[in-house]
């Protein structure tokens, strides 16, 4: 009997799941525990293993989107069950193909500029193709009006015009004449680009945010850890600043539970556990291929300075072998996002609260600056520190408080003790 | 209680009876009235007489070929009569044919003349009336005429009164060389009649590209037809020996011309009167011709005008095109296209060597400042022509220096108005150049020289 592959649930807050690559083509034989899939989330992208041994049949192709549970492959157990199964799709189970589609649509289709552009082989004349061509123009984005949809002259010349259609810069050559627009480069949103861009803006749409910015001395902060960096060998690791800062934010969300709160509903949930979340910047070859992801250290409350510092490497550099898995990226309370080694000098900035937490927090690059201390000029380690709080879920007062506890923790570290 | 149709059209020619076929197909209520026999000028007084007179002018100029191989043959035989019997039987043949398939698609065919009384109305020689959601006016045209060259269709022929013609003239002055004047001229230097052909404009065929036509013309110079291009015709006298026309020439002044008989095709101009237009407002400009928007429409709404009513081209396949494409749209369906693409338009014409083009001409071109690139290759390239005898002849295709794009297509030569299609399908469906050049043409065709004109657009044809 063949057995259904559908679109895993990889976490709780996973609806759908793009397939970005069969690494098995249709029909090869696969064992289990071999790769078999690229699996594309909102949050991260990753490797699947073939829960089963036998003849895959690909049902869904690469590039597609689908709700999670939906079958998308099955398993034959040998050849004959293979061709059963890839007749069976040719007839009805799959989607239209390109040239079914064709057969479907009216004579001549619509001319819309909108319309979807079938996937596969693109109709073209070769005029059009020839055009397309010189005029670095993306065939796959221009809309035909031709017999049977075909792309022909018009449809280049309109998608010409109205600008749409061009290929990246690089199937230019030579110098662009002066007033001429010459592409860079290109980015699908789509992926993880698609999924930071609407969260920023759900983000700032739906909160009430009010950014503060501030200074903090943290000259014993460093003495301390200058300290723990002298005995790295004995600690098994050189504790970051990060580490302190996601400490200290527990011990003032301890203070303040509000600032660990959610709103659900029509409710603001309070939450016991404090799992902070931290911002790590994913470069890619060129800056528009950079990324973003926000792993997170669960249950703050529980763990100590060495500790969160351990797992905060560990999730960085998973991070950067795109090797974390969903459960890595879900239910932070509260995060911090440090803009220190990108931001030079002294630097203050209104980080976006990431819903439905209600605090981020974004200290700068700590500098040496003269500072009055018992009346007198001296030099002390500063860090430029800012912080965004979502109104609707505290006000100043409390904010005020966990404010001033987590400053007094950077500042002495000792504090955290309490 | 008065008929009801959903299109009623006006003329049976090859715009209205086509149009009348494809509104049936398409299952609206048609019907066509026409005065005369089915097929119109085309298939009565047009195309498909002419054509068998040409087959037959072109047998009887073979058996030169015949004598040349020792055949005895005795051309005074001929009995002219006869070839215009068969020319008659031709046509009467596809009348019957129109009429059979018009009642086989459940079409009305009305005989009578019909009048638009009001929108939605015509009527049937002034009186009976038929009610139409839509009308098409397929009138066509008629031959111009012009004050001094009036038709006598004795002495003074228009194209009718020499497709009934049963007696050969010894001599024969024709008036205009465009596609009808060249023809004739053809037709009737094969059977023997000395012909002057005559024309105002500087080449014979202004409608076509000159250097096809040029070809053209030494064709019937060499075959002894006396080609006068650039002579405007001042004057006509007949008298009872023949007919006498003065034209004249900006460079070399007067001429008088003797014949037995003339004939004047100067051209056609569209037959609009006496149809109601004006009880319905449908505009004509100021040459007769009614103009229309998308899908044949005229500022009337319901009521189309298609063929050579209308300004486009007055060519059959126009006409016929026009029809489908007004009764698709009547009918709710969307036509390929909203109007003919005159580009795209092929014209023929079907002299020995025939003329046969499509799209940009070289004239058109450079005063119209359109940047192109030129490839001819002659007929003689193709072994095929060298073998039957067909050597006259060219091939010439326009393309966008840039693009490769296919502007214009012309042949002169045997059969060019078959080949033709083979430019045509490539220019339609936007082929490149190499595209045909690198087709594999059989060997030996006249189909080769198409091959190696496209080649010769990169410069590299391989029999030149």
């Amino acid at each position: 009997m063949a057995k259904d592959y559908v679109m895993p649930k990889l976490a709780m807050a996973m609806n759908e799941g793009t397939i970005a690559k069969w690494v098995v083509e249709d029909g090869a034989h696969i064992s289990q525990g071999e790769i078999l899939m690229v699996v594309e989330t909102e949050k991260v992208t990753y490797d699947l293993e073939s829960p089963e041994t036998g003849h895959f049949h690909i049902i869904v192709g690469e590039g597609e989107t689908v709700p999670v549970e939906t079958v998308i492959g099955q398993f034959a157990q040998d050849e004959a069950e293979l061709a059963k199964l890839q007749g069976e799709s040719d007839t009805g189970a799959e989607p239209p193909s390109v040239e079914t589609a064709e057969a479907a649509a009216t004579p001549m289709p619509q001319v819309d500029a909108g319309a979807a552009i079938p996937e596969g082989r693109i109709k073209a004349s070769p005029l059009a193709r020839k055009m397309a061509h010189d005029r670095g123009i993306d065939l796959a984005l221009v809309p035909g009006t031709g017999p049977g949809g075909r792309v022909v002259k018009r449809d280049v010349l309109k998608a010409e015009e109205t600008g749409v259609a061009k290929q990246a810069a690089t199937a230019f050559s030579g110098h662009a004449a002066p007033g001429v627009m010459v592409e860079k480069g290109r980015i699908p949103i789509k992926g993880a680009r698609a999924t930071i861009g609407k969260r920023m803006v759900d983000n700032l749409s739906t909160m009430a945010q009010v950014s503060h910015m501030s200074e903090i001395d943290i000259t014993k902060l460093m003495a301390v850890r200058r300290g723990y960096l002298a005995k790295e060998k004995e600690l098994g690791t050189r504790v970051s600043l990060n580490a302190f800062f996601i400490k200290a934010l527990e011990v003032a969300v301890r203070h303040v539970p509000i600032a660990n709160a959610s709103i659900v509903g029509d409710e603001i949930i309070i939450w016991e556990n404090v799992n902070v979340g931290f911002a790590v910047a994913m470069p890619g070859p060129t800056e528009w291929d950079s990324s973003l992801i926000v792993p997170v250290i669960k249950n703050v409350e529980q763990k100590g300075l060495l500790q969160i510092d351990r797992e905060m490497r560990d999730l960085v550099a998973r991070a950067r072998g795109s090797e974390l898995a969903p459960e890595d990226l879900s239910d932070a309370t509260i995060t911090v996002s440090s803009t220190a080694g990108f931001a030079p000098g002294w630097a203050i900035s209104t980080p976006i609260v990431n819903a439905p937490q209600t605090i981020i927090v974004q200290p700068g690059t700590a500098l040496e600056r003269p500072v009055v201390v018992d009346g007198e000029i001296v030099i002390r380690t500063v860090l430029p520190f800012s912080l965004t709080f979502d109104h609707r879920i505290m006000d100043g007062e409390p904010l005020g408080r966990f404010y001033t506890r987590l400053h007094q923790c950077i500042e002495d570290p000792s504090m955290m003790l309490l | 209680m008065a008929e009801q149709y959903d299109v009623t059209i006006i003329g049976a020619g090859p715009g209205g009876y086509v149009a009348a076929i494809r509104a049936a197909q398409l299952g609206l209520r048609a019907c066509v009235v026409e005065k005369d026999e089915p097929g119109g000028v085309c298939l009565n007084w047009g195309c498909i007489p002419s054509k068998s007179l040409i087959h037959q002018a072109e047998q009887f100029e073979s058996l030169k070929e015949m004598e040349a191989v020792g055949v005895q043959v005795d051309r005074e035989s001929l009995d002219y009569a006869k070839v215009q019997t068969r020319s008659r039987q031709a046509v009467k043949a596809l009348t019957g044919g129109v009429s059979g398939l018009l009642k086989k698609n459940k079409v009305d065919l009305i005989k009578g003349t019909a009048t638009i009384a009001a929108r939605g109305v015509v009527k049937i020689d002034g009186s009976k009336e038929i009610k139409s959601k839509n009308i098409i006016i397929a009138t066509g045209s008629k031959s111009m005429t012009v004050p001094g060259f009036e038709c006598d269709e004795k002495q003074v022929l228009s194209s009718d009164g020499i497709l009934a013609m049963t007696e050969l003239p010894s001599s024969l002055i024709i008036l205009g060389a465009g596609a009808i004047g060249c023809e004739f001229a053809f037709v009737m230097n094969a059977f023997g009649v000395k012909v002057t052909l005559v024309e105002m404009v500087e080449h014979i065929l202004p409608t076509e590209d000159f250097e096809v036509a040029k070809v053209l013309d030494q064709s019937f110079k060499k075959h002894g037809i006396e080609v006068l291009a650039g002579y405007l015709a001042k004057s006509l006298k007949k008298a009872a020996d023949g007919v006498t026309v003065v034209v004249e020439s900006e460079k070399t002044g007067e001429r008088e011309l003797k014949a037995d008989k003339a004939l004047v095709v100067f051209g056609r101009i569209p037959i609009t009167d006496g149809i109601g237009l004006d009880k319905v407002g449908v505009e004509t400009d100021k040459r007769g011709y009614i103009p229309v928007g998308d899908y044949c429409e005229t500022n009337v709404k319901g009521i189309f005008a298609i063929g050579d009513v209308t300004a486009t081209p007055a060519l059959a396949h126009v006409a016929s095109k026009e029809g489908e494409i007004a009764v698709e749209h009547i009918a709710g369906h969307r036509p390929a296209t909203r109007n003919v693409d005159p580009d795209l338009v092929p014209s023929a014409i079907y002299c020995e060597p025939q003329v046969a083009g499509v799209g940009l001409r070289e004239d058109q071109a450079k005063s119209d400042g359109v940047k192109y690139k030129k490839s001819v290759f002659p007929y003689r390239g193709a072994g095929k022509t060298v073998a039957v005898g067909k050597t006259d002849g060219l091939v010439k295709v326009l393309t966008d220096p840039d693009t490769g794009e296919l502007l214009g297509a012309h042949i002169v030569g045997h059969n060019a108005t078959e080949l033709i299609h083979e430019l045509l399908l490539a220019k339609s469906s936007e082929l490149l150049p190499e595209d045909i050049a690198d087709m594999i043409h059989a060997h030996p065709t006249i189909s080769e020289a198409l091959m190696e004109t496209l080649r010769g657009v990169d410069g590299k044809p391989i029999h030149m």
